[in-house]
């Protein structure tokens, strides 16, 4: 059985009382001027969690360490979202039976690519002296660092000596000592230690709590929300040396990740789980309606997302409410196809801007965030407008009730309407009427996007009509929806939380509402700028908080795994 | 493609948009605005403008005698004997194909030297009606200073006399050039299939894409893969670069009621098709296309004189499809001098060129002039991706 960290006692509260002492003294004395806004609250952290890889960690895991060369095939049991993300449904998640058999498999896959003829070179510090029999001492060579990276800490003497022992013991049996290395390097890809991200913990350093996260459970934190993978060689060097336990230690790490290229995939990953773009996976257009929005368009416009993304809140560094009325995308050919519009390069992706007469702006308007919201054959205001109440505003809007009669919506004639008179019907009922006001006129906004996200001047014969109100503002069409979203507080709101859970991997509690309140106003005052917001979260103490549980409640990533491997060990 | 290549294959592109950030610059810098003023179209398919009718009336003599046919004519007993191994190769197959030109005095390919045999005259039509233009605007067929004297068609729906056409003249009894014929429908499917040998059409200067006095309308070879919908139709609305350094020809145009017509002009096209790769030369050359309202697919023909120099080319350079398409190059050859109606000889007065029509349907698109310099920036992305 591997255990997760034995923890201590709860944070005392004299630990708050001692961080608000210290403001006071420093401020008092004038010695650090610029810090003396108000004082970051200081939170009580959460129990130390288990978290399961997502499936693009383990594939960035595996080209990071491997080289983005191995094929990784195969698809893993999905992990279910809660509270809006999987990072968050990642701590909740198992690996059962027949998912641990995928693990298993795709494993063997990966460690016969790895030990190839054609790939040992790249991977291998040292030669076997006889290929045909064990060497410990090569071994020990390519299993330390690789476990290394794989585990994010240095492996234990005895996991090495499991994964040596492993090793020699098949190459002899195989008579191959690459064999014999592929099969050490497979059950190191189906260690618990691999697949679930454990919150190490140790006795706190500091007197100002009692239990602490380990320095490579820091790395791993940081790492996984800020590039989506595992630590690198550096990160991990830091947090051997205590690095990350100084504030200049993990500032200075902190400023190394953010210069990274591997911050896109990081920031990718994380609107990738707020904004559901996984769904993207399964959508499918009707492709006599919609000719141009095939698999190939739909993969390109879920980019285009990203790519947006990631220019404005890293390039530009621009404010991240502006994201939903920017005209500034990127576009290659396919997409030029569904926008009407000329691409020079069509085979690469170009630096594009809406024209203003377009009307088309903000990433709501995009034809990827229109398209997934929408039906296959028609655009869908209601589900549009759901759309960005939930993902974008973090407002929970109901499900309809179930005892609603449809044939009220599905009289004969109906199809001849246009969206804005079909949904009037169902505002004519009062059960339906109040989720259908919170969504429809976001919706019905957008109704100049059909479902493939292509511009349209009307629906039905009729010239469309895109005034709305949003919240209280009033607007004539798509642009003052932009602008109206983009002045919207729950907008930046839901920013900051989702940020805050995605990274620490849970939903916030009660507890978390002062630093969400302070991370929210240094976001304001900070023009909503996304970089200085990962890196408020990342370089406070808050973000690797956490909190004893009971001295009886140990925490087993057993609970997490396939029974059946439970039985084998014991057998 | 599976869900987990495709996510392998999003990481690929993420990493190539990153990299084509680093060649084109972030959205800082200068950013492409959709153009205007502009109507682009990607021609689709093609065709050799055959009035063909379901009971031959245009070829009171029949279907044009075939290679083949002339070719086991001239065969000995012997000869015959070997070559369809004993009678039992009645298919136009291996190895009876590859022989079938090679029939010149001293075994010559009769399509490369088609007056090394003398073959029985080619059968044409002699119908009233056909597909085209009056090219030279009289509906007699007299003789001007640039025709010959000839015979005149009238439009199957009467709308237009004195139609020029001596191409569908000498091609309208080929069998592989009817309807039920193979040799267009195959060079199309080529043409969409390899993204080969596409003509676009790129009309400037509009300011009512459906009435407009003076358009500049140009030609051009597109370099640049055709995407098709699952009807097997170009999908609308791609961007097609043109081929930079290579054909171009401009001229001037009109718009009337969504009808794009353009004034005679001598235009050379690209063909590509049936593995045979040359140039169209048309003297006195014009289109007329007709626009659909949503402005996405237009169709319509070109016509002009077509040298009989250029459509030789063509014809020697595809001469596998002599038996496949069922007609004699040398009876063809013979004809295609006899029928020439346009341009000439100063000299001798033979006409040099067939008056000639061809139907073709389009789909609209963006063209993108390109200049070569789009190859740098493709390089660069290209490095910076390795870079990564």
């Amino acid at each position: 059985m591997i255990r997760a960290s034995r923890l201590y006692k709860t944070l005392s509260r004299s630990r708050m009382l001692r961080a608000l002492g210290k403001y006071i003294i420093v401020c008092t004395l004038g010695v650090v001027v610029a810090a003396c806004g108000e004082p970051e609250p200081v939170i009580s952290g959460s129990e130390p969690s288990i978290r399961r890889l997502t499936e693009q960690q383990y594939r960035n895991i595996i080209w990071d360490v491997f080289g983005s060369h191995v094929v990784i095939s195969g698809r893993f049991d999905p992990i279910l979202r809660q509270d809006g993300l999987v990072a968050v449904g990642a701590s909740q998640a198992t690996i059962s039976a027949s998912s641990f058999d995928k693990y298993e498999k795709l494993a063997r896959i990966i460690a016969e690519q790895v030990v190839s003829e054609d790939n040992r070179s790249l991977y291998m510090p040292c030669r076997p002296h006889e290929v045909g029999r064990p060497d410990d001492a090569c071994a020990q060579a390519f299993f330390e660092p690789v476990g290394r990276m794989l585990f994010r800490r240095p492996l234990t003497d005895s996991e090495l000596d499991d994964s040596l022992t492993l090793a020699r013991k098949a190459g002899e049996q195989l008579g191959d000592f690459y064999d014999g290395l592929a099969l050490g390097l497979t059950s190191l890809l189906v260690n618990p230690n691999f697949l679930f991200v454990i919150d190490g913990v140790e006795q706190a350093s500091s007197a100002d709590t009692d239990a602490e996260l380990t320095g490579y459970a820091k790395a791993s934190r940081l790492s996984f929300f800020l590039w989506n993978t595992s630590p690198d060689e550096s990160l991990l060097a830091a947090a051997e040396a205590g690095d990350l336990e100084t504030k200049a230690g993990l500032k200075a790490q902190v400023d190394r990740m953010m210069q990274s290229r591997k911050l896109r995939d990081g920031v990718a990953a994380l609107f990738t789980d707020m904004l559901h773009f996984e769904e993207f996976d399964h959508l499918e257009k009707d492709n006599l309606i919609y000719p141009a929005l095939d698999p190939e368009a739909i993969e390109d416009a879920r980019e285009q997302l990203v790519l947006t993304i990631q220019n404005h809140l890293l390039d530009e560094n621009a404010d991240y409410r502006d994201l939903f009325k920017t005209r500034k995308t990127f576009i290659n050919g396919r997409l030029g196809r569904i926008y009407r519009t000329s691409v020079a390069e069509p085979e690469l992706w170009t630096p594009y801007e809406f024209p203003e007469r377009t009307g088309r702006a903000g990433i709501q308007a995009f034809t990827g965030f229109v398209a997934l919201f929408s039906h296959p054959g028609r655009s869908s205001p209601t589900i549009l407008g759901k759309g960005v109440r939930e993902l974008l505003m973090c407002q929970r809007v109901p499900d309809p009730p179930g005892d609603i009669d449809f044939t009220l919506f599905n009289e004969p004639g109906s199809q001849q309407m246009t969206a804005r008179e079909r949904l009037a019907i169902h505002n004519s009922v009062a059960s339906c009427a109040g989720c259908h006001r919170l969504t429809d006129e976001i919706g019905l906004s957008l109704e100049n996007f059909d479902g493939a996200g292509q511009f349209r001047a009307s629906d039905q014969g009729q010239v469309i009509d895109a005034s709305g109100n949003l919240d209280g503002i009033a607007y004539e069409d798509q642009t003052g929806l932009a602008e109206a979203l983009s002045q919207n507080p729950a907008i930046p709101s839901c920013l900051v939380q989702q940020t805050m859970a995605y990274g620490l991997g849970r939903s916030l509690s009660g507890s978390e509402k002062n630093w969400f309140d302070y991370l929210l106003t240094e976001f304001a005052e900070g023009e909503y700028k996304f970089k200085p917001l990962l890196q408020s979260i990342v370089t406070s103490a808050n973000f690797f908080a956490i909190k004893s549980i009971p001295d009886d409640g140990e925490q087993s990533v057993q609970a997490h795994i396939n029974p059946r491997s439970d039985k084998r060990s014991e057998s | 493609m599976n869900a987990a290549h495709r996510k392998y294959r999003l990481r690929k592109t993420l990493i190539g948009a990153s990299a084509s950030m680093l060649a084109v610059g972030t959205l800082n810098g200068t950013v492409q605005a959709a153009e205007e003023n502009k109507l682009g179209f990607v021609i689709e398919s093609w065709y050799t403008a055959v009035y063909d009718t379901e009971y031959m009336e245009e070829c009171p003599e029949g279907i044009v005698i075939g290679n083949d046919e002339i070719w086991l004519d001239g065969l000995s007993p012997e000869e015959l004997e070997v070559q369809t191994g004993g009678g039992t190769l009645e298919v136009l197959d291996e190895p009876r194909r590859p022989n079938q030109y090679l029939r010149g005095p001293n075994g010559e390919d009769v399509c490369w030297h088609p007056e090394s045999v003398i073959d029985p005259p080619m059968r044409t039509v002699h119908g009233k009606y056909s597909y085209g233009m009056n090219l030279d605007g009289n509906a007699d067929g007299a003789a001007t200073p640039k025709t010959c004297e000839h015979g005149n068609f009238v439009t199957p729906d009467g709308s237009i006399k004195g139609v020029d056409n001596q191409l569908y003249r000498l091609m309208g009894c080929v069998h592989g050039y009817r309807t039920e014929g193979y040799l267009e429908h195959h060079a199309n499917r080529e043409r969409q299939d390899e993204s080969k040998g596409v003509i676009l059409i790129d009309v400037k200067n509009v300011d009512d894409p459906r009435s407009d006095d003076e358009v500049e309308v140009s030609f051009h070879l597109s370099a640049t893969r055709l995407d098709f919908d699952i009807s097997g139709q170009i999908v609308p609305y791609g961007s097609y670069k043109t081929m930079p350094n290579r054909y171009g020809d401009t001229v001037k145009g009109q718009i009337a009621g969504g009808v794009l017509t353009t004034d005679p002009s001598d235009v050379t096209l690209p063909i590509y098709g049936n593995d045979g790769v040359t140039d169209m030369v048309f003297r006195d050359f014009r289109i007329e296309i007709e626009i659909a309202e949503d402005g996405t697919r237009a169709k319509g023909l070109w016509a002009g004189y077509h040298p009989v120099s250029s459509f030789w080319d063509h014809i020697q350079k595809v001469q596998h499809n002599a038996p496949v398409g069922q007609y004699s190059c040398p009876a063809m050859y013979v004809a295609a001098h006899e029928l020439a109606d346009g341009y000439p000889d100063p000299e001798t007065g033979q006409c040099t060129a067939l008056s000639s029509a061809f139907s073709f349907e389009a789909v609209a698109g963006f063209i993108i002039e390109d200049d070569g310099a789009g190859d740098m920036k493709r390089l660069a992305a290209s490095n910076a991706e390795e870079l990564e």
